[in-house]
């Protein structure tokens, strides 16, 4: 199987990479030391197999497998950890192999024999078991085959319309299929301020909050000359969040 | 007068007979009875096995066979109390002792029957209210009780009417005694709550901090890169393990223990010796350590665990990694020590729980003021790209 090796510390990478050789029947195609070269690396060089550390900087690997499932063709994903307590039960309810570190040789290839795909589902409930349920860091946006990581820091809002959300960085628009209900409930009104049945905006970037010439509050975004337009229903709270 | 030898020493041998055969009496029957009662006692009073479902009430299940033994055991106890401190109601004590007990165990027992039923509904009340809704529950009882008790006097013809005249005496009386053992009881029964959820929290503390100390990830990561050098690197693998060594032994030391700096310091290193293992060249670290008396002394493990927070917090989540400062020095016989360490990119997700730092930090900051009291400092300086720790603490072990 091609195997694409994932771990922040080299040492590790080398054991795993040592271990395969051993095993035998496996190319390591490449590696990544952190979840967003993880979803790079896999989006260029299509691994059968992508065996990911957790606790990685930037991007975990839990939420690079979860952009990963985004792809045309996932490849399947073995978690590695050393000693993560809440995601290991969770792993073991949801039927999602993992290896505990240090890394032994027959476990390694039992796991790539018996290793098959995951499912969006399994790896949000683990998510959602870990001691604090993590919103992700990146939006994956798939351009002609390709997967894009558009960093949350970076986004100024989304918009919905009937069928797609846009995402708007200060640079770039990119479509994606997800709803407002569901980006809201998983970044929170501390990140993202919902002003609109149809738009919820980047707190982080709101510059202030005005009347236009009709009459209804807008919304003015650093970075941005067009401002967005607040319903009415959401005008009180998004004035209360002003206050604070 | 002639003495009878022969009768005195018939005497005595009855006499012993006797007191043989009362000890005899008292080894078998009653001390075994004795210790039965003792140890029925000290069942009541040690606190009941810690059962998940305990945990957090302090009324005791008194659906359960135990409980209503103890209650039935102490009613008895009250019974035998107030028979002798009160005048005689009929012909006899035990006569006495007989209604008073049939009463009172009447009404521990209704009582241990309400607060059985009420069980469910009390427990889900905050402990404050559960104990004021047991209090008037127990109370209410007794008004019933009496009253009931009462009424079956006059039908069995011991009284005259329902109304006798020490009608309005018996209730004040009953619910007066009722109102201070009840008040005792409950009492009792939270402050054996109280205890025992603080040892509970007590042994918890000691495992987290045990646990705070050892961190498990980086034990086991650390084995992972072991495993890997032992083969690329055995003489790397074979000081990494040396290391660990000496860490772990400081880590399982005496927290009371104090140490030469330069020990802490060597500690310290070989802390960082690991940790660059692992990550490789994202780690680096600058030290000044400045000049100390040889004699000084601190803590054990007070610079580890802040070059520790630095890694998991400044080196950890950045894809680069980057430089830890150390700076050691002593100035007017007080150790400055300062660590700074960068800090992530703003609003990007720590790799870890944020309030594991602080957490961290606590630890120190509480092992601090059991050494030192108010005489030492931690003091936290949080820029928008650096984090720094400063730790002063008064140097010791000079013979000036």
């Amino acid at each position: 199987m091609r195997v694409l090796i994932v771990d922040d510390e080299k040492l590790a990478r080398d054991r795993l990479r040592e271990l395969l050789n051993e095993i035998g029947g496996h190319t390591v195609v490449g590696e990544g030391a952190n979840g967003n070269e993880a979803v790079e690396k896999a989006a260029e060089l299509n691994p059968d197999v992508v065996l990911t550390d957790i606790r990685m900087p930037r991007m975990d690997g839990l939420e690079a497998a979860m952009h990963l499932m985004g792809m045309e063709n996932p490849p399947m994903v073995i978690f590695t950890t050393a000693y993560d307590q809440h995601a290991l039960h969770a792993f073991e309810v949801n039927a999602v192999d993992y290896l505990l570190k240090p890394i032994r040789k027959d476990r390694l290839a039992a796991a790539l024999d018996k290793a098959k795909k995951l499912t969006l589902q399994q790896l949000h409930e683990i998510n959602q078991a870990q001691e604090s349920p993590q919103a992700r860091t990146h939006i994956s946006v798939h351009l002609r085959g390709n997967i894009r990581l558009v960093p949350v820091q970076d986004i100024l809002y989304f918009m919905a319309d009937s069928k797609y959300v846009t995402v708007r960085t200060t640079g770039e628009e990119h479509l994606i299929e997800d709803s407002l209900v569901n980006l809201e409930k998983e970044f929170g009104e501390k990140v993202f301020l919902r002003i609109h049945r149809n738009a919820l905006v980047a707190t982080g970037y709101i510059k202030g909050i005005e009347k236009s010439t009709a009459g209804n509050w807008q919304v003015a975004l650093t970075g941005l000359e067009k401002k967005l337009d607040v319903s009415r229903r959401h005008a009180a709270a998004v004035r209360r969040w002003a206050r604070r | 007068m002639a003495f009878d030898t022969s009768k005195l020493a018939t005497w005595s041998l009855q006499a012993r007979e006797q007191f043989t055969s009362g000890a005899r009496l008292l080894r078998d029957r009653l001390l075994p009875r004795a210790a039965d009662v003792t140890g029925r006692l000290l069942r009541l009073f040690a606190p009941a096995p810690a059962t998940t479902g305990d945990d957090t009430h302090f009324l005791p299940n008194f659906c359960r066979g135990n409980a209503i033994g103890g209650i039935v055991l102490i009613a008895e106890l009250l019974a035998i109390v107030i028979t002798l401190v009160t005048r005689r109601i009929s012909e006899n004590l035990f006569q006495d002792l007989l209604l008073v007990s049939l009463f009172v165990q009447w009404i521990a027992l209704s009582g241990a029957a309400t607060l059985c039923a009420a069980r469910r509904f009390l427990d889900r009340l905050p402990n404050s209210r559960a104990l004021g809704f047991a209090y008037l529950l127990l109370l209410g009882v007794v008004l019933v009780v009496s009253e009931a008790a009462v009424w079956v006097m006059w039908l069995v013809g011991m009284v005259g009417s329902p109304r006798p005249e020490w009608y309005a005496y018996f209730h004040i009386q009953n619910f007066t005694v009722a109102a201070i053992i009840n008040a005792l009881a409950l009492r009792y029964f939270l402050a054996r709550h109280q205890l025992r959820q603080r040892t509970l929290s007590e042994a918890r503390a000691k495992i987290e901090v045990l646990r705070s100390r050892i961190r498990p990830h980086f034990l086991f990561n650390t084995m992972n890169i072991i495993a890997s050098l032992i083969r690329s690197a055995p003489d790397k693998a074979e000081t990494a393990v040396v290391d660990m060594a000496d860490l772990f032994r400081s880590m399982l030391a005496d927290s009371e223990n104090l140490v030469p700096v330069g020990n802490e310091v060597a500690i310290a290193k070989k802390y960082l010796d690991i940790e660059m293992l692992r990550l490789d060249n994202r780690l680096r670290v600058d030290w000044h350590v400045g000049k100390f008396p040889r004699k000084a002394v601190m803590p054990i493990l007070i610079l580890q665990p802040l070059l520790e927070n630095a890694i998991q917090h400044g080196i950890e989540p950045i894809p680069t990694g980057g430089t830890i400062d150390v700076q050691l020095r002593e100035e007017n016989d007080i150790i400055h020590i300062l660590v700074t360490n960068p800090l992530p990119r703003a609003r990007s997700k720590p790799a870890m729980a944020p309030l594991a730092s602080e957490r961290a930090l606590d630890n120190l900051r509480l092992r601090l003021e059991s050494h030192y009291g108010k005489a030492a400092r931690i003091e936290i300086v949080q820029e928008p790209e650096r984090f720094s720790v400063a730790v002063e603490i008064p140097i010791r072990g000079e013979t000036a």
